[in-house]
């Protein structure tokens, strides 16, 4: 009850940022010097807005989890990464950051649910484009390790404390938690993806770099295509 | 000069599209971090407005900075956070602590009027400068 009751707490603070930011420009339209500038605050109001309604619609999910509705099926990975990649392009290239991709794995199938699968590498992309440096670029790699496919998405930001490190090594994270180095974050992002990850038996972790931090999730592939 | 340091480069040209519309003789300039605004101010930084929660060393860091260099202490510091801040942070130059989440444009007017010493344009006559 307890870490529910927090749960409801992180998720509200979470929605509180974009709802105050989407305030603020909403006066903004009144100080616009131009169409252009007109268009564009409309344009940031439209993003902040989609990022704000993809929480709501990952908390509601996670709620349904337990429900089974999520059909579990073979995904191909790639094209669901392409069309993160293509969803947040403009939003690095706002933000003045790039999102470069490194497609080696084998196998092209793994066994998923396309919806869950797109919240967490949209999670972990996001999550790399806020804790990166401006003019840095995140990388998201697809590989093969130890017979499952494992999908990487590496920060040029500040390294990810112990404590959040540990309770990933150990396994799935069982509640929200701020991350103490990362200001602004309610690791609710990384709790989505841990719920998600542990309803696919995929394997969420993170690896601590010097200068920055990789959050990978590990699929097991579908056997499906091999049976052709 | 006026320097808006915040993370979300958003909520930075919010703050930024008032003043300059308001103060358009006013030069403003935006940083995402307090490591860069700290190696680049001087003391010709009439106004800054400081997020707490950066990426890297936060506004109270920041602070503290600007209070040991001789020219940059008696810089005027509005912060601008969605934290509740109850202490009494006059002592670091802070003149006013505005919450993100109710803040009006007409109060980042009014205290950019009183620590710029100049009076604001009004709506009025821009929109008749702009139809001249």
């Amino acid at each position: 009850m307890e870490s529910e009751v927090n749960g409801i707490l992180v998720a509200a603070h979470e929605l509180k940022a974009p709802l105050g930011l989407l305030r603020q420009l909403a006066f903004s339209l009144d100080y616009a010097k131009d169409k252009e500038d007109l268009q564009h605050i409309q344009s940031q109001m439209i993003d902040v807005s989609d990022r704000a309604l993809r929480q709501v619609q990952d908390l509601t999910k996670i709620a349904r989890l337990d429900d089974g509705l999520f059909e579990m099926e073979p995904v191909a990975v790639r094209a669901v990464c392409d069309d993160v990649v293509m969803e947040l392009r403009h939003l690095f290239r706002f933000n003045h950051r790039n999102l470069e991709i490194d497609y080696c794995n084998r196998s092209r199938l793994v066994v998923a649910n396309r919806d869950l699968l797109y919240s967490v590498i949209y999670n972990f992309c996001l999550n790399a484009m806020h804790y990166s440096d401006e003019e840095t670029k995140s990388e998201l790699k697809l590989s093969d390790k130890n017979g499952k496919v494992r999908l990487d998405v590496r920060d040029f930001g500040p390294a990810l404390p112990m404590d959040v490190w540990r309770s990933l090594k150990n396994g799935w994270v069982k509640k929200p938690t701020s991350i103490a180095m990362r200001p602004g974050s309610s690791g609710l992002g990384l709790y989505i993806a841990s719920k998600f990850s542990q309803y696919m038996n995929a394997n969420v972790g993170a690896v601590r770099h010097r200068d920055g931090t990789s959050f990978f999730i590990e699929l097991n592939p579908s056997k499906q295509a091999s049976l052709f | 000069m006026i320097y808006v340091i915040d993370d979300d480069v958003i909520m930075a040209e919010c703050i930024t599209r008032v003043i300059a519309q308001r103060f358009p003789a006013e030069e403003c300039e935006i940083f995402t971090n307090g490591i860069q605004a700290i190696q680049e101010i001087n003391g010709e930084v009439k106004l800054i407005f400081l997020d707490i929660l950066l990426d890297g060393p936060d506004g109270f860091a920041f602070l503290n900075e600007l209070m040991s260099y001789n020219d940059t202490a008696k810089i005027p510091v509005v912060i601008v956070t969605s934290l509740k801040i109850k202490q009494d942070l006059s002592g670091y130059g802070v003149v006013k602590v505005l919450d993100k989440s109710t803040m009006k444009p007409e109060e980042i007017v009014s205290i950019a009027e009183k620590y710029l010493c100049k009076k604001p344009l009004h709506s009025d006559s821009i929109a008749g400068e702009a139809e001249k």
